[in-house]
């Protein structure tokens, strides 16, 4: 329970603060929430974030690829958050009547 | 890490994905850190990759019916083994009668081969297709359990 680990989600919420390549990825996630994501993680999260349109490539700096937010990826990301929110309040909330 | 190993590992993913993330794949290795468990999170991502593709399911890639499906190898081949196995049965029946062997002799044993052989097909099969299309690979599945039921049902028929 020390790491929170959703790849997809971490990788949003990681491009959300701006376009990042895989290794500025897995850095930004771990100073976010602790979770170091492996390689294979990652690329596997991007390869299906790209394929649902919710992130997008940009062109290659240096044999690295960033990778940005799209306005999709965007609305998707809120929306978890937004769940995630309601249920740390609640959950929180319901701790707090024990 | 080592570049070799770096390519080596990146050699694991399937063509289509490697031609897309190949290259800042390799390059992220290299630059990353290495280690067992780095490599190991390499090898079960790139095998899940393999059995779930994320590349080389293009949009505008026709839709397989079932016909393609069944001319693959792994399809076709439980079948033809069970109505080998079937034909093998029946013509036993018709030559020597519904007369059970007072030991297993070679059609007994070529029976068991051919039904028994044809489980890692029909599991390679499954776990190829399935995630690829679900529908024809149902289909074809069905298709495999009926020939294997119907070569079965003279055996338990006959009691032989």
């Amino acid at each position: 329970m020390e790491h929170y680990s959703d790849p997809p989600l971490l990788v949003l919420a990681s491009l959300a603060s701006g376009p990042k390549h895989g290794h500025a990825m897995i850095e930004d996630i771990a100073s976010l929430c602790g979770t170091r994501l492996g390689p294979g993680t990652l690329y596997g999260a991007i390869a299906r974030l790209e394929q649902q349109g919710w992130i997008e490539p940009l062109p290659p700096e240096d044999r690295r690829r960033p990778y940005r937010i799209t306005a999709e990826g965007a609305r998707v990301l809120r929306a978890k958050l937004t769940t995630l929110q309601r249920f740390s309040k609640t959950g929180l909330g319901r701790l707090e009547a024990l | 890490m080592n570049p070799a190993l770096a390519r080596l590992l990146t050699r694991i993913y399937p063509r289509a994905w490697r031609e897309r993330y190949g290259a800042e794949f390799e390059v992220l290795l290299q630059t990353g850190q290495g280690g067992l468990r780095t490599s190991v999170n390499v090898i079960w991502s790139a095998l899940g990759e393999h059995i779930f593709p994320t590349r080389g399911r293009k949009m505008d890639q026709p839709i397989r019916s079932f016909g393609t499906i069944i001319r693959r190898p792994s399809a076709f081949l439980p079948v033809a083994m069970s109505l080998t196995a079937l034909s093998i049965v029946l013509g036993y029946v018709a030559i020597f009668g519904a007369v059970r062997q007072p030991d297993e002799g070679a059609t007994a044993h070529l029976w068991q081969l051919l039904m028994a052989g044809q489980l890692p097909v029909v599991a390679f099969f499954a776990i190829k297709w399935l995630p690829r299309a679900p529908r024809q690979t149902l289909c074809v599945l069905a298709l495999q359990a009926g020939a294997a039921l119907a070569s079965m049902a003279p055996v338990f028929f006959f009691n032989l």
